[in-house]
């Protein structure tokens, strides 16, 4: 008797560990594809490698998001109330870099701004063509506001969907193709909505 | 995908209630016209003009029939009688204000109106004006008696333009609506030649080069792409103002609010001849004004039994269940 129960047991453990070694593999290797722990979506599918876009100052999205663990819509604060993300005028980037990091060459040349009165012309990264509708508003109230288990505290993960992950980056970089099959892979796998005109214009 | 969903959407929607092809929408936008208080001041047709940006294309283009108004105002001289006079100089109307009306009419003049549709009535190198013997000192019109016709898309549940696309790019939305997207089309101008209502408008010309020169091209849309060449384009019910309502009530986890929002068109018309609203919805407006006239969606012949009640809508005999109901004009005799 001792030894079949031995050996059942010893089955079990096996399974067991692989079961765990399956739920991490999978699990890294669904970190590996960029998607993400975000609860009830899908993220879509697809890269792009997007060419360098020179800014004016070279903005360190890793220094505030990834290390300093500012929300993404802190700065791009419309993003939540309508179509657009936003840039956040210097107005805001001088609410902590009066204080903040001042002796910095990059922060000085925000300050030489700052009393220009004159805003960097930041060049935009991520552009979908003129005849495409997009509102930030209406994903984030799907994949973060609505979205039950979700915090607001992890959104740049549901960012990271369309941007990639920008808080490892410094210039944001466009990694995604932004294209329509991007957007209808993800709506399928979303249950979006597939109406033409929901996107078209 | 949406392949399939084009496919379905053909079976589902492209007949009529009668041969069993109905529908269920998440709204059905439709619009009601009241003749009677349709003064024919063209103000829908500008708002139009302005909310979509439409181009003004110009007068030989527009004889040529390319005039891209997306609503129109037809016009009609349907009871000549109404119109007993000569058409006076204006310099005349002194003295028929001091009691000496001009001669009456003997024979009535031609009805059809030729600035509607001048290149079609050209014939044998003949202008209009010239065949019927115009010569410019009378009026070519009679100066009473017209009716106006504000002429939209009908938005027809059983469109059919949408069937004949070879690329499916007019299609029915979930809104009831019969729309047309502008990146598929291949301007192969069948859905046109399909429209018994002529209301689909052919891009033949690159008209954004020239239709908005700066600065005026500030004034565009931005909701609303600049069609291009070689596109088909039509009537939307202002589906940009659609979305923007829709959205707003998704943020707000409520429903479209009837009169919430209007088409541009709607919103401009003083007289108040045009509605617009959810027919889904038996509180709204136009939902109202249909049941009151009796017109039922669906069918191919209302009950007309009853004189007081004026709604008609136009060639629902072809089974194309339009969205837009007419209110006869009654005239006192
Ligand atoms: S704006 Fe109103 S009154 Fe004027 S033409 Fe249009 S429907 Fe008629």
């Amino acid at each position: 008797m001792a030894v079949p129960h031995r050996r059942s047991s010893r089955y079990f453990l096996m399974a067991f560990a692989a079961m765990v070694l399956g739920i991490f593999l999978a699990a890294s290797s669904a970190w590996a594809d960029g998607s993400s722990g975000v609860p009830n979506a899908v993220p879509p599918k697809g890269e792009h490698e997007g060419k360098n876009v020179e800014q004016p100052i070279e903005f360190p999205h890793n220094i505030h998001v990834d290390i300093n663990k500012i929300n993404c819509m802190y700065c791009h604060t419309y993003a939540r109330r309508s179509k657009v993300a936003g840039i956040p005028p210097t107005s805001k980037c001088m609410g902590c870099h009066l204080v903040i990091a001042t002796d910095k060459p990059r922060i000085k040349k925000l300050t030489e701004y700052w009393e220009k009165k004159e805003p960097p012309r930041w060049k935009k990264v991520h552009d979908v063509p003129d005849f495409v509708h997009f509102t930030h508003e209406k994903h984030l109230k799907r994949f973060v506001f609505d979205n039950e288990g979700m915090s607001v505290d992890r959104v740049s993960e549901v960012c990271a969907f369309c941007h990639g992950e920008v808080k490892k980056m410094t210039v944001a970089h466009k990694v995604k193709p932004l294209n329509m099959g991007f957007c209808a892979r993800c709506h399928e796998a979303n249950k979006g909505p597939f109406d033409c005109w929901k996107c078209h214009k | 995908m949406s392949l399939d969903n084009i496919l379905t959407n053909w079976s589902r929607y492209r007949k009529g209630a009668e041969e069993g092809g109905f529908h269920e929408y998440e709204h059905q936008w439709g619009m009601v016209v009241d003749l009677n208080k349709c003064i024919g001041c063209n103000a829908c047709s500008v708002a139009c003009y302005a909310e979509n940006n439409l181009p003004v294309v110009g007068e030989k283009r527009c004889g040529k029939n390319q005039a891209m108004n997306w609503l129109r105002i037809e016009r009609y001289w349907d009871e000549p009688d109404l119109a007993p006079y000569e058409a006076i100089p204006t310099a005349n109307v002194d003295a028929w204000i001091e009691g000496n009306p001009p001669a009456k009419k003997t024979e009535l003049k031609p009805s059809m109106p030729s600035s509607y549709l001048p290149g079609l009535l050209e014939q044998d190198g003949q202008s209009f004006e010239q065949r019927v013997g115009f010569d410019g000192t009378k009026s070519e019109f009679q100066d009473f008696g017209a009716s106006f016709l504000p002429m939209m898309c009908q938005q027809c549940h059983a469109a059919t333009c949408e069937p004949v696309c070879p690329v499916a790019a007019t299609y029915h939305t979930p809104d009831g609506l019969n729309a047309q997207v502008y990146n598929r089309c291949i301007g192969s101008r069948y859905c046109s030649n399909n429209c018994p209502y002529r209301l689909r408008y052919f891009n033949f010309w690159s008209y954004y080069e020239d239709a908005w020169p700066e600065p005026l091209h500030m004034q565009l849309n931005p909701d609303l792409s600049v069609r291009d060449k070689g596109v088909m384009e039509k009537c939307t019910f202002c589906i940009q103002r659609i979305r923007v309502a829709k959205d707003k009530a998704k943020m707000e986890d409520r429903k479209v609010i009837d009169g919430e929002f209007s088409t541009a068109c709607v919103q401009t018309c003083p007289t108040g001849a045009l509605v617009f609203g959810d027919m889904q919805n038996p509180e709204s407006q136009v939902s109202k004004l249909w049941s009151y006239h009796q017109v039922e969606r669906g069918k191919t012949k209302q009950n007309k039994e009853n004189k007081e009640l004026r709604g008609y809508r136009i060639l629902e005999g072809l089974n194309t269940d339009p969205s837009v109901l007419y209110l006869e004009r009654v005239r006192e005799v």
